[in-house]
This record gives structure tokens, sequence and C-alpha cells, in this order.
């Protein structure tokens, strides 16, 4: 293309990536089809180029340890396969369990494999190589926060096809809750042969090297047809390398690259841009324990002080939507009859009065630059409050100090999450008194309850009712401000097809992707 | 000697980085552990790096492995030898072309300058290598990746790793090459010039000068060879300035090299692999160094 002298002047003037991704002009070919809701008949054959965000010094093959890099973790969910995954509705779909069935009182569940499950090397995958895999990850630092209630004695296999988890209390939700993580391997693996270690998963392993990695197609998945050849995974330190990778044509699928990517190759239109909502809360945490927030009309306060439409527009540069304090927005469960918190500043200021809430001192909102717009959300939200007479001050600090300092113990931070989009995760998690990553220290007898008897229920409608109450609780008094929720945004070529649309870690699910000739 | 001196300063030098790791917030402990370990996991894990032993004892160990050619176990449980097996060889080429290049475009262009003291092209060159000189080197990487990749689609965007861990094809190590190569030639044309001025003057040279020989046999025969000693040095600086651009560079064009090994052992306190990209880095340059001393010996005459 021809270079004039203004576009040469520009690029004098303004260096940055941004600029980079706009200033390259987009090419004449126009997308016949777009990445995911095209209704053609998929073709077969081609190997998809994906690019994945990882950092060399943290790579691992370990399925069940912790995957710190999207790469790792896309690899590994691409090579084995977990008992289920995110669905759309519901959103728990079988993947290595084709059915589950719990007993009456919700605690004993047996889930039954796949029929023609098999491993990369041909043998088939029977109950005990699920038990193996289930007692090693709960064997791991995090084990029991993965698996939840489950001891690992009580991990056990009946027959060859069936196995049984019998968890410590009544958990309705337990097939969501290993949707993300049970990775199966082949019984009697030792920590040695890990990254040997055969998988049952839609593609096998053909080469693995500092977290670039080709996977080929496994033609005999029991889950159904794989179109593509291979899946060539490359490791991206940076959002932006990526995103020149993709403009540049070396990679076909730039996967979780960001809002900023994806407003500047807008003007590209060989390039797809996939949003996947509900994909990231990046709540403002209030302690309710004690501290400056710890009543109730306060925080309702800065609730009502918060502008949520633009801070969505701002922060997220509109890619994401307006959210009402209650975390699992893409839930089915989710309440959307709760009515919409909106910008309230003579209710807010009439609360904080009522509060008796020091409005002359100045308050330390902490914050990190983890992911993007984070910190931004601090400083514009600060700056919002402030029309409610709320001072406060943004403190930035360095992630390991953040994690190590603040979070679970701050009075005022920004907290995030990308693994999980169900209102029982959250629960479990973060909310009930006993939770291991209670953000605001919030208990709360009526919610504890609620909880216990939404998960305990094995009446499904009924269910949906407990979910509602337990959600009105998060919504009158817990310890978030969720203000909006950020899309994933993932950047194609003009030939991709069937890409998930899921949030978080639904993004993993390429097994379904083809290329358009 | 001189070996003995610069080995006990790579030894200060890495006694440091170990120091320094320590006085960031965190240890390695607690920046790789997920969310939701308890406190008791945590522990575990600390007496599994043995970050609850004194950091001299844990920074003598680490030495004593050296001689061996062991830099110790990461954060994440890798050997750091294998971290950095196909990284540190990769950087070392990207650097080894950037300092050739370096080199070559310096001599050429300062004495194609010193030929024609005063001259307009003279005057061209050092402003120029000025002007570059000032650039850091993700603002040239940037404006490189826009107009000869995105914008011509001559070369390639950023550098893919193949099966064996080396770039994919040659074509990609242009651009990170170039983004290295440029203000490292600024800094060096400005050397390689005042080297040759401050030769010209010399006595030798003006007789050379009144015996009429041609201006570029008294470059090449007179006054290049007293000036090489200089240049030597500045060569020899430019290799620890082009390591450490490569930190950033290599981000920008995703190079498979010890950048973002670098960078995200920094974020994990990883004390073992920051030391060993250390001893490596220094290792090289301090082999650079003397070798830029040998030169002046060489030329110089003297013995040791």
């Amino acid at each position: 293309m021809d270079l004039t002298r203004r576009q040469l002047l520009w690029t004098g003037g303004a260096i940055g990536a941004g600029v980079m991704l706009t200033a390259c002009g987009g090419s004449d070919e126009e997308p016949t089809g777009s990445a995911t809701g095209d209704s053609a008949k998929p073709r077969k054959g081609g190997t998809l180029r994906v690019g994945a965000l990882g950092r060399a010094g943290a790579i691992t093959r370990d399925p069940h340890g912790s995957q710190a890099n999207e790469s790792d973790y896309l690899i590994i969910s691409l090579l084995y396969d977990t008992l289920t995954v995110p669905g759309t509705e519901p959103n728990t779909e079988p993947r290595l369990a084709a059915s589950w069935k719990p007993s009456e009182d919700q605690k004993t569940w047996r889930f039954t494999l796949a029929e023609g499950a098999k491993f990369h090397d041909g043998t088939p995958v029977t109950a005990e190589d699920v038990v193996f895999s289930l007692k090693r990850l709960r064997a791991t630092p995090s084990g029991a926060s993965r698996l939840p209630g489950i001891q690992e004695k009580n991990i056990t296999a009946e027959g060859t096809d069936t196995v049984v988890i019998v968890s410590d209390y009544a958990n309705a939700e337990l097939p969501l809750l290993i949707r993300l993580t049970t990775f199966v391997i082949p019984k009697g693996t030792t920590d040695k042969d890990i990254a040997k270690a055969p998988g049952t998963g839609p593609f096998k392993l053909d080469w693995f090297r500092g977290g670039n990695a080709r996977l080929v197609r496994n033609d005999d998945w029991y889950g159904g047809e794989v179109h593509l050849d291979a899946i060539e995974v490359k490791i991206f330190e940076s959002p932006q390398a990526m995103a020149s990778a993709l403009l540049a044509g070396q990679i076909d699928l730039a996967s979780n690259v960001g809002a900023v990517a994806a407003r500047t190759a807008e003007s590209r239109k060989d390039i797809q841009a996939v949003r996947r909502p509900n994909d990231m809360a990046m709540p403002i945490v209030m302690r309710t324990a004690d501290g400056p927030f710890a009543d109730p009309e306060v925080r309702e306060a800065l609730r009502l002080a918060v502008d949520r439409e633009a801070m969505v527009k701002q922060v997220l540069s509109g890619y994401g939507t307006v959210a009402n304090d209650v975390l699992g927005t893409g839930d089915p469960a989710y309440d959307k009859s709760l009515p919409q918190r909106t910008r309230d500043l003579t209710k807010a200021k009439a609360l904080l009065k009522e509060a008796k809430f020091d409005t002359s001192k100045t308050y330390e909102l902490y914050t990190t630059e983890d992911i993007s717009g984070l910190a931004e959300s601090a400083t514009l939200f600060a700056t919002q409050v402030r029309e409610a007479g709320v001072k406060i001050k943004v403190v930035k600090q360095e992630s390991a100090t953040f994690w190590d300092k603040t979070w679970l113990k701050g009075d005022l931070y920004t907290t995030y999450w990308g693994t999980n989009d169900s209102v029982v995760f959250f629960a479990s998690k973060t909310m009930v008194s006993d939770s291991g990553q209670n953000e605001a220290g919030w208990k709360d007898e009526a919610f504890d309850t609620a909880y216990e008897k939404a998960i305990g229920s094995a009446d499904a409608s009924g269910r949906t009712q407990l979910l509602k109450d337990l959600q009105k609780i998060e919504y009158d008094r817990s310890g978030y401000l969720l203000w909006g929720m950020a899309d994933g945004i993932d950047l194609a070529g003009a030939k991709v097809r069937g890409l998930p649309t899921l949030p978080g870690y639904g993004r993993v699910q390429l097994e379904g992707a083809w290329l358009a000739g | 000697m001189v070996l003995l001196k610069r080995a006990a300063l790579l030894a200060l030098l890495l006694a440091l980085v170990f120091g320094t790791v320590e006085l960031l917030p965190g240890d390695a402990a607690t920046a790789t552990s997920e969310r939701g370990e308890s406190a008791a996991d945590l522990a575990a894990r600390r007496a599994l790096l043995g970050l609850d032993r004194p950091l001299l004892e844990r920074f003598r160990d680490w030495m004593t492995g050296l001689p061996t050619g062991d830099l110790g176990t990461s954060a994440r449980g890798e050997k750091v030898t294998d971290l950095l097996s196909t990284a540190f060889p990769n950087t070392l080429l990207l650097g080894g072309i950037a300092l050739l290049l370096t080199a070559l475009v310096s001599l050429t262009l300062g004495c194609w300058a010193a030929l024609r003291p005063g001259g307009r092209l003279d005057r061209a060159v050092s402003a120029t290598a000025t002007a570059v000189l000032a650039l850091p080197e993700f603002v040239v990487a940037v404006a490189l990746v826009l107009v000869l990749s995105l914008w011509t689609g001559w070369l390639p965007a950023v550098t893919l790793a193949d099966a064996d861990g080396t770039p994919a094809s040659w074509d990609m190590l242009v651009l990170p090459a170039l983004a290295l190569t440029l203000p490292q030639a600024g800094w060096n044309i400005r050397i390689v010039r005042a080297a040759l001025a401050d030769e010209a003057r010399a006595p030798h040279v003006e007789t050379a000068v009144l015996d009429g020989l041609p201006p570029h046999r008294v470059l090449t025969h007179h006054v290049l060879p007293g000036a090489l000693p200089a240049i030597a040095a500045g060569l020899a600086t430019s290799t620890g300035m082009l390591l450490g651009g490569a930190v950033v560079v290599e981000t920008i064009f995703n190079y498979p090299g010890i950048g973002s090994v670098l960078a995200s052992a920094v974020s994990d306190r990883d004390s073992p692999v920051i030391a060993g990209v250390t001893a490596l880095s220094g290792a090289v340059i301090t082999g650079v160094l003397l070798l830029a001393d040998l030169v002046r010996d060489l030329v110089t005459g003297v013995r040791r």
C-alpha cells in the first residue's frame, strides 16, 4: 500500500501500540461469514494458528498444577478432558462424564464415563484413571478449593465406568464445580512422566517446546467430529505483539487479546472481533467485618454513587455491560428481576448522613495493574464518588504486594475474577462465612443458610427460587460493588469459524472451530 | 589478574541480585501461589523452595552449584538450565547479529565520514548518529514493525518459534536485530569518528600525510590501527547495552529469548532464574571486555 506523507509524520509524532494498530490499513477482503454464528457446513482440514498469552518463565505441563499461562491452559484443555465442561443452557455440559446422578441427599454423586473414550495411545479410559486423576488434583496446594468439600478418600471407582464422589455436605452443584480442572490422565502417571502423559481430548500432542505446541486431530475422539487437522499454539508475552502477529497474518486467532487491540483493529475489515460477554468481573470490594465500610448503609451509598454506564464506557471502552452488584452474571440462574441500581447521588448522600459516615476523611482505594482497566476503574470510581462527598485516594500496588498485603484484608480495593460465571461459584468461594477467599470478610447467617439450602436442594425449580433469595441478600448487603462485566475479546482472521463465545475459560473450547476455504 | 578481578566483580554482582530480589515485596512462594492457597500450603511450599533458610545460605548453595553448571531450580520447579537452554542461545544469536551489524555500520560510516573531515557528509553522519542514539529501542521497534511489516508486508511482524525452539525462519530475525542495532550504531559511529579524529592528529599520521600517501591508505594503515582499542572498547560496552535492550525488544517482537524469561522471573521473585540470567549475561560481557583488552594490548604492545 502507498504511504502518504501524513501517515509517516503521524508515525513520527505518536508511537505506541495503539497507533501502530490503527494505522495499518484494511485489505479488500470482506469476511463472508462470522467467527461464531456461521451456519454453513464446516469444512474439514487446515491448521489453526492460535496466539495465547503466557510468560516463558511460568510454563507448566502439569494438568493439575497451577496454570498461570493461558497458553498452557489452552494446550492442556485440548489434550486432556475434564469430566464436565461449561455450556450455555444448561451451563454445565457433559464431556468425559457422559451423565451423572446424585443420591437423594445430594451428597453422593455417580458420574458415568463416556462410551468409547480412549487415551491417545489407544487404551480405554476407566474409572480408575479418573479416580487417580481426581486424587492427584486434590493433593495439590489448591486442591481443597478446586474440589470443595471432597476428601481424597471419598473419591472411588465403581466398576469400570462409574466414578463415585461423596461430598461432605449436600451439594447439588458438584457437576458445575468440576468443570474446569478435572483433567484426566492415565492411572499411575508419575510426576516425572507428566509431560508425556496421553490425554483423551480432541487433539493429540505433536510437539511442545517452550510454551509453543503443535496439536493434531484425534480421529478417535468420542466427543464428536473435529474439523481442524491441527492447532498450533504460539505463546505471546504481550497482547500488542499478539495483535501485530494477527494483523500481519502470522496467526489466525489472538485469544483474549483485550479491548485495546479490538478497538484499534476495528478499521480492518479482514479481522473479526469475537466478544464473549460476562467474561470478567472487576468488582470493588468493601470490607464488611470492620472498618469504615462495615455499615451496610455506607456500602449501599457507594453502590448508588457509582455511574455504571460511564464506567463501562470509559474503563472497558464500551466492551462490556452494566452489572447489578450480584456476581455470576453469566449463570442461567442469575436473577434478572432485581431492580437495576442506577446513580442516585441524593439518596447516596442521605444514606451516608444517616450512617454518620465521616466525609472529612480521605479513604484509600487499593488497586493493581494486573489486568487492563483495573487501575483505571479505581481512578474513575474515586472521581465519581467525590460527587457524593466521599473522598477517595487511589493507591496502586505492585501485584505481589497487592495479593500479599491487601487482598482479603483491605477496607476498600479492586479485584477481578475471570474463571467462572455461576452464582454458586462466587457464593462458595468468596461469600459464605467460612470460604477461603472471603474478600470482604462477610459473615451473614441468612446468606449462609440460603447457600446451604440452595446447594442441598435436589429439586431444580425449587433451587432456582432459593438461588434468587441468595442473590437478593447479596444485592442488598454484601461487600461487593459490581459495576460492570468486561467482555472477553478475541480477534480472528477472516477464515476462522466456529469459535466459542462462552465467558471465562469457555474460550479454550476450540474443538468446534474450522477454517473456511 | 584481570580475569580474577572480573570474576570477583561478577560474584559481587550476583550477590547484589540475590539481595535485591530479597528486598522486593513478597517472595517466590507468594508470587507463584494460586488464589485460595491456605497459609499452611504456602508455608509448605516456602519450605520446599528453601525460602525459609537464611539468604546467605541460599546464595552460598547456589554459588557452589555454579562451577558444575548447576543453576538451581526455579520457583515453579523447572531446572534453570532447562529454562535457559534454548532462550539464551536465541538471545546470543540476536545479540551477536546486532553486534556484528553495529560494528559493520559504525566502522563503515565512521571511516567514510573521517575521510571527509568537516565536510557535509561528515556533519550529516554525526547529526544522524546523535539523533538515532537518542531513540529508545522500543520506539525504533514499533516504527520498524509498522513500516516494514504491517504497511508493506515485507517482513514478519513477530518471531514465532519452531519445534526446536529457534525462530521459525531467518527473516524473523531482521526486525529485532535492526531495532537493537540502530541505537547502538548511533553510539558507536560517534566513538569511531572521535577515535579516528584523535588518531589523525598523531605525529606518525601527519608524517604519512606529508609523505603524500592517498587518504584511504593513511586511514587503513596509519589511523585505524591506533584507533582500534577505543573502537573495541566502545563495541564491548555495546554488548551490555545490547543484552539489556534485548529484554525490551524481545517482548515487542515476541522473540523467544531470555528477555521474557527474565521478565517473568522478576515478577515471580525467582532469584535462581534471575541470578542465572545475570551469571550468563555477565560471563558473556566479561568475555567481550577481555577481548577488547586483548585488542588494546596487541595494539599497544603491552605484555602481562
